[in-house]
């Protein structure tokens, strides 16, 4: 297979993977208001549940240090790994969601920080520093591409989640949504409750993110803790906010853009690991300034907390 | 018995630095109601300010820590000025998100110059100083008096100072503020440039405490988000109550749990205080 057949794969199944997590993202902050900065956790958790449940037991030889593998049936697993995606989401909204927004944001935020650190720090589940490698792939011997089946899959899972929240958003549910962001207390007096419908909100996505994060770690067979830090989660951010929140199509659009300016970057040919790391560095600053360019010069939404 | 009196005491010295580094967060959160996220690149800045001139160019680190505090000035009140009072108007959340390009600029910039790597503020060695069960360095004893001079000078200042008057007003209610003639715009680059100074003096703080990463500032946040929660919208009495617990509270979790839980720590008292305190030690509803 010719290096830019590779490279097209590759931008693809970013695109799917992202794309569900910024559509997911969209659907909290676009139509339900709700600021999530921790979004990278339900992506690990997704990743992580994964693969422990399909892992094998822990093996003397490997200086394996978790101390459960399940041998669970991948699809079996994908389905829990997105139910567990949904149960931390209720554990970390929890406590958050009856206040204002930016305790929302704070708390995602300081789950995820922990959640990293706990995917380093609680050896026993989750094999500290060295994480799981060799994940289970599902049909791995059926095909002989593997990515090609694996961008199939993530922009299947793509087109059903954009299916899935344009349908909702449109639907009397949706509404419901929209008028909680526009009159919260005329909503309220119309007897349904806003903090009921918040929540909800925020449990739904998080099942659309950790799968996302299953399909991450099928394609990179590894799930090491440096691989969910805070890059992810404002990465996304910035794709939605790009795009301009509650536009999944323009969200798309953004989050492509910037995958491929992304994987442009990477293929530069820089001689030392030196210029790699100032490249990165500019990268950071760039993406930065375009982050506080788009907010200052696009008014958002009216209605937009 | 004896290591937890040991450890209070390094955590004593822990919450006086976190006193510092949030009491401009609030600052700001007070004035211009929003969480900065980016407060903790202001710490950074001055940190490695401060790294440079004193380690590289080899400038006394008194003169090194002030320009230190300069470098954090100025990059927080320009970051105010042009970055987030163009966007007040459209509500604290999107100065929120806003915030967090700002690290990511302040970041990328300190990476660029400074690289990747630890870095350790070279200081003349001094002996440690044994008090009964505690054995402390001078520089912890050093930025505790700090601490407690600027917590000091920031209540004078806002509590017996004509612009001080006019900061507290502006984060009472700029609009009926400046209906009554206070100038909240004057009040509004006054707080910018007290709450930089601030975590100008913390950043200095944070380089002789110890080694310097690019990471450093984003590792902060979490603490400073935490300090600043329990103590809710609050007096500086309420703020140095609440660093001081979690400075303490993170030391002393060494004694039962692996250095790697210290975040859990800070992160534990933010649930806590969501579910039981969800307006902090003060209790004030804005």
């Amino acid at each position: 297979m010719s290096p830019l057949l590779a490279a097209v794969i590759t931008v693809g199944i970013l695109i799917g993977i992202y794309g569900v997590v910024a559509i997911a993202l969209n659907f909290q902050y676009g139509e339900a208001g709700l600021i999530n900065f921790g979004v990278v956790a339900y992506f690990a958790i997704g990743a992580y549940t994964f693969a422990i449940l399909t892992a094998g037991p822990p093996s003397e030889t490997a200086l394996d240090q978790y101390r459960w593998g399940f041998n669970l049936h991948p699809f079996l697993a994908a389905l829990v790994a997105g139910l567990v995606g949904v149960i931390f989401s209720m554990i970390s909204g929890w406590p958050a969601l009856r206040l204002r927004g930016e305790y929302l944001a704070l708390t995602t935020f300081a789950f995820a920080e922990v959640l990293q650190s706990s995917l380093v720090n609680v050896r026993a589940v989750t094999n500290g520093t060295s994480g799981f490698a060799g994940v289970v792939q599902p049909f791995r011997d059926a095909v002989g591409n593997y990515n090609l089946l694996i961008l199939v899959a993530a922009l299947a899972l793509l087109l059903f989640t954009m299916w899935f929240f344009q349908r909702l958003v449109r639907s009397p549910y949706g509404r419901t949504l929209r008028a909680i962001k526009g009159d919260e207390v005329g909503v309220t007096a119309s007897g349904k409750s806003p903090e009921k419908y918040r929540r909800e909100a925020f449990f739904l996505s998080a099942f659309f993110i950790a799968l996302a994060g299953v399909v991450f770690v099928i394609w990179l067979t590894l799930a090491r803790p440096t691989s969910f830090g805070a890059e992810i989660t404002f990465f996304v951010w910035i794709a939605m906010i790009l795009g301009g929140e509650g536009n999944n199509w323009r969200v798309l659009a953004a989050i492509s853009g910037l995958i491929i300016f992304d994987e442009l970057i990477g293929a530069l040919p820089l001689e030392s690991v030196e210029a790699v790391q100032r490249v990165n560095a500019g990268q950071i600053f760039l993406t930065g300034l375009l982050f506080v360019l788009v907010l200052r010069w696009r008014t958002p939404r009216a209605g937009a907390i | 018995m004896s290591a937890f009196v040991q450890l209070a005491a390094l955590g004593i010295a822990q919450g006086a630095f976190l006193l510092m580094a949030s009491l401009g967060f609030s600052l700001t959160r007070r004035v211009e109601g929003f969480l900065n996220i980016a407060h903790a690149q202001y710490l950074s800045v001055a940190a490695f300010v401060t790294y440079f001139l004193n380690n590289i160019a080899q400038i006394h680190f008194a003169i090194a820590a002030f320009a230190g505090v300069v470098a954090a000035v100025i990059v927080g009140f320009v970051v105010g000025k042009l970055v987030y009072e163009p966007i007040r108007h459209l509500g604290p959340a999107v100065s929120l998100i806003t915030s967090v390009g700002v690290v990511y600029m302040l970041d990328g910039m300190i990476e660029i110059i400074v690289g990747t790597g630890s870095f350790l503020v070279t200081l003349p060695r001094v002996a440690p100083v044994r008090v009964g069960p505690v054995t402390i360095t001078l520089y912890q004893v050093l930025v505790v008096v700090i601490a407690v001079v600027v917590t000091l000078a920031t209540v004078r200042i806002l509590n017996h100072t004509k612009i001080g008057t006019a900061i507290r007003i502006t984060a009472l209610d700029r609009y009926l503020g400046a209906s009554r003639g206070v100038d909240v715009k004057k009040a509004g680059n006054a707080s910018w440039l007290l709450s930089s100074a601030i975590a100008g003096v913390a950043g200095v703080a944070l380089a002789v405490l110890g080694a310097l990463t690019t990471h450093k500032g984003f590792d902060q946040i979490l603490i400073i988000l935490a300090v600043a929660l329990l103590a809710g919208l609050g007096s500086v009495a309420a703020l140095s109550i609440s660093a001081m617990t979690i400075g303490v509270a993170r030391e002393v979790s060494l004694l039962w749990l692996p250095a790697g839980f210290r975040d859990i720590i800070a992160f534990g008292i933010v649930i806590l205080v969501l579910i039981f305190l969800p307006y902090g030690i003060s209790g004030r509803v804005e």
